[in-house]
């Protein structure tokens, strides 16, 4: 079909929203970093920053070895077999996933913290970092990989065992062998979020010893004020994601391997086959599940172990007197206002970008629109700062930082929708004499209902949860909860840490409660 | 030395997808496993397989009970309705897959796969991806790969069904000639009759979870058990028997067949006796309708000496003139053209 006008106009929109509120600050660090006194040189010849690119690349990669290891026989066998209760645990494995970082720390911490229900304290270890990770990327392998398997392999494994391979044969010969680019392309996810950890890492292991990149990226900005050597570091990490990203883009690309894509009734699991998925959902379900449970029983647990008590929601909703200490009600009025602004820029920007691509010539744009995923929120808040003096005082780059950090997951929310329509609708309401933008209300937007809610969904949490970026760009008054929850923890003593785990309840409840509210009909496409 | 199903059963809820089923199917025999969509052939075929374990039933094979044993020990072949290739694999691989399962030597799976390539006309072919194969090329190549193990039995689910007309009718005819000569017993399952009849010499009709009835060839189509058999054979005249009272030479029946394929139209003038010669009848016959196909004539007969309307469909050779609407004509039916069917 002819592009037509509306597409043209979407993308120079898209484009343009891209080029100043993503690409511009990228630019201003890279010049921040090329000039000024010598920056370059000084973090170059210092060996602690090289100490720490290899620390950050050796977690991000031990990571991603132990949610390979934990998530792919999962998704094998999410894949393979049927089972009683397969739906609603398919939806429990996105909760981490959506869960902003923020409450996964506190809940790693109410387990395993200094005041751990486990009575073992493993906070400022690497095994607790690690654990943090497995429990953030378990879904994304298990979605991935499982989801490209599930179209394909059920048939071919018949074949297979007709041809005398039995289950491990089969695993071994067909499944392996065809899951092997999805699961490069989960790994390589995995290791982007991993290598680019921040919340995670600043609630559990604030230590030196354990700083990411991007956590020292934040403490030269926001507390040395050393921009230049920031910008270096940056840049350092931008370099390392985009070759990464490179990488997942072709890998991508080859994942569209032409699987006959057939929905195939599954098999119920047998014998041994079953004892090996009971064990991996347990394990899975325990993961996912005893952190967020670890932090409800904190939150609720009042003053000499009573609950359930609610004694320190009352604490954090007090307005506080201290300077620097949002109040339950603040926290939550303003990330509730960011969350719905920028779930609308990035809906509008999202949608521009996928019509664009989807019905004009912008193939450029969707090879870019993966970029802001793995752009770190650390280097994107930063940027803004660098670009935008004005943000200082003003509060509404926190929303468009939102807007651009959910915008690839709004995006490919949408863009398999728009290109799933039939093009013989639009074809039909144009010879019924509707132009492009009646066709777009009239036609297409009814049918994209639930993909705009997916994506709508996807967006709000992020930003609910958005942690690095609002802790650059915020003011006191502007607190969102992930910010008030991380001042709480900040400070000495049992009240504060009751009152940030009440903080983090609240979060994960309205974040919980949206997601369930938006229904997630849609399938995105990562 | 056979393959038997003992009254095997499979339901899906409340669904009897195969309600009872027995066949045997002997040595170097192929079986052709007829019947309309959702009838449950393919779901008989996956029990055969091992793919479905059944609620009741057994299978045995030569003699031994192997209703329990999973599919990857049964050794029989099969054929997907999508071929299910292994896309990750070229075509040598896809086709030595079941010989790499059974430890062959590698010089042995190459010249196994070599010879089957020859069988189905691929030769030069080893190294393609199987993705820039043609449909029939897939479709052969995926039934090299279930013959590579030299299986006990091989099973064919609706192997041409993707494919395109004309391919079809070729590989029909190429199918049949290479399951009659190779010493291998097959059942075919399809619901295209002219596919079912051309490529076994054995078929069962199955209906709704059923077998209907099954026998040669020769015995399905001539002599259909029921009412319904016939309709889906495409038979058109079926009468109730009372219908027939007037009918000197009808037999008697609930359900009467009149096999319109051996009944023949003659000139009105014709002489009567020269048609009515060996037990045949001849009877007037006014054309209300009629359409051409191509060489043939399709007709709507009003015989108003039986009461009766039959559709006619043949080549009308004997006429002298084109059968116009209103034309008056004579029918010849032959005593055995009139069959008494068991069943509605």
């Amino acid at each position: 079909m002819r592009p037509s006008w509306l597409s043209t106009v979407l993308g120079v929109a898209a484009s343009a929203f891209l080029a100043v509120f993503f690409l511009l600050p990228l630019v201003v660090i890279l010049g921040r970093s090329f000039h000024g006194a010598g920056a370059l040189a000084r973090v170059a010849s210092n060996p602690f920053y090289w100490q720490r690119l290899g620390f950050t690349t050796g977690q991000a990669l031990l990571s991603t070895v132990l949610t390979v290891a934990l998530g792919l026989p999962g998704a094998l066998l999410f894949a393979r077999y049927a089972f009683f209760g397969k739906r609603v645990l398919n939806a429990a494995f996105t909760i981490p996933f959506v869960m902003p970082t923020v409450v996964a720390g506190i809940g790693f911490l109410a387990l395993f913290g200094p005041r751990g229900l486990l009575g073992l304290d493993l906070r400022n270890t690497l095994w607790l970092v690690l654990l943090a990770h497995v429990f953030y990327n378990y879904a994304i392998v298990v979605r991935v990989v499982g989801g490209f398997l599930e179209g394909a392999a059920p048939r071919l494994l018949e074949a297979a065992s007709t041809l005398g391979a039995g289950a491990w044969r089969a695993t071994l010969r067909v499944s392996l062998p065809l899951a092997w680019p999805a699961l490069l392309a989960a790994a390589t996810l995995v290791f982007l979020f991993c290598f680019t950890s921040f919340g995670v890492i600043l609630i559990l292991a604030p230590t030196p010893r354990l700083a990411t990149l991007e956590v020292e990226i934040y403490q030269l900005t926001a507390h040395l004020l050393e921009l230049g050597q920031a910008a270096v570091l940056a840049l350092a990490q931008l370099l390392v994601v985009s070759a990464v990203t490179l990488l997942y883009t072709r890998m991508q690309a080859r994942l569209s391997l032409p699987l006959p894509a057939r929905a195939e009734a599954l098999p119920r699991p047998r014998g041994g086959a079953r004892a090996v998925l009971g064990l991996n959902l347990v394990v899975a379900a325990a993961l996912i599940l005893t952190p967020l449970l670890a932090l409800a029983f904190r939150a609720l647990q009042g003053p000499g172990g009573r609950f359930p008590s609610l004694a320190n929601l009352r604490i954090a909703a007090h307005p506080s007197a201290v300077i620097g200490f949002a109040s339950l009600g603040l926290a939550l009025r303003n990330s509730l206002l960011f969350a719905t602004s920028s779930t609308v820029v990035a809906l509008l920007i999202g949608f521009a970008f996928a019509y664009a691509v989807a019905r004009g010539r912008w193939r450029v744009l969707d090879q870019i629109s993966l970029l802001p995923l793995a752009t770190s929120p650390i280097t994107l808040g930063f940027g803004y700062l660098l670009a935008f003096p004005v943000l200082v005082a003003h509060p509404w780059g926190i929303p468009l930082a939102h807007a651009l950090i959910a915008f690839p997951f709004v995006a490919r929310s949408l863009l398999p929708a728009l290109r799933g329509l039939d093009p013989a609708h639009g074809a039909a309401a144009a010879t019924l004499g509707a132009g492009p933008w009646h066709t777009l209300w009239r036609v297409e937007l009814p049918q994209l209902g639930p993909a705009l809610l997916t994506a709508a969904s996807f967006a709000f949490a992020v930003s609910m949860g958005e942690f690095g970026a609002t802790l650059l760009l915020v003011r006191p008054e502007y607190a969102t909860l992930p910010v008030a929850i991380y001042d709480r923890l900040g400070r000495p003593g049992a009240q504060h840490y009751g009152a940030a785990m009440a903080l983090a309840l609240v979060l994960m409840l309205v974040t919980g409660a949206v997601m369930t509210l938006l229904q997630r009909r849609g399938r995105s496409e990562f | 030395m056979s393959l038997r199903l003992e009254e095997l059963r499979k339901h899906y809820g409340t669904t009897r997808a195969v309600d009872g089923v027995s066949l045997e199917l002997g040595e170097r025999e192929t079986l052709a496993l007829l019947g309309p969509s959702g009838c449950g052939k393919s779901t008989l075929l996956r029990l055969a397989a091992g793919l479905e374990a059944p609620d009741g039933g057994r299978v045995t094979l030569n003699g031994a009970d192997i209703t329990a044993l999973p599919p990857q020990r049964r050794r029989f072949g099969m054929v997907f309705q999508d071929y299910a290739l292994f896309p990750h694999l070229d075509v040598a691989r896809n086709i030595a897959f079941g010989l790499v399962e059974l430890g062959w030597a590698r010089e042995e799976q190459r010249r196994r796969v070599e010879e089957l390539l020859e069988l189905v006309g691929l030769s030069g072919l080893e190294r393609r991806r199987v993705q820039q194969l043609s449909g029939g090329q897939q479709q052969r190549v995926a039934l090299a790969r279930a013959l590579a193990p030299r299986p006990e039995v091989l099973l064919l689910d609706e192997p041409l069904s993707n494919l395109d007309q004309t391919l079809r009718e070729a590989l029909k005819e190429e199918l049949h000639g290479l399951l009659s000569s190779l010493p291998v017993r097959a059942v075919y399952v399809t619901h295209d009759q002219s596919e079912a009849f051309a490529i076994a010499r054995r078929v069962a009709i199955m209906r709704a979870g059923r077998i209907t009835q099954a026998g040669t060839r020769e015995d399905v189509l001539e002599r259909p058990r029921s009412g319904w058999l016939a309709r889906f054979l495409g038979h058109r005249n079926l009468f109730a028997g009372g219908d027939l009272a007037v009918v000197p030479t009808a037999p008697r029946g609930d359900t009467v067949l009149l096999r319109a394929d051996l009944t023949s139209l003659l000139p009105a003038g014709a002489a009567a006796a020269a048609g009515a010669a060996e037990g045949a009848a001849v009877t007037r016959a006014r054309v209300r309708r009629a359409r051409r196909e191509g060489l043939r004539w399709r007709l709507e007969l009003d015989l108003p000496e039986w009461k009766l309307e039959l559709a006619w469909e043949g080549y009308a050779r004997e006429l002298a003139e084109p059968p116009g609407e209103g034309a008056e004509l004579l029918l010849r039916v032959p005593a055995d053209a009139w069959l008494a069917l068991e069943e509605p």
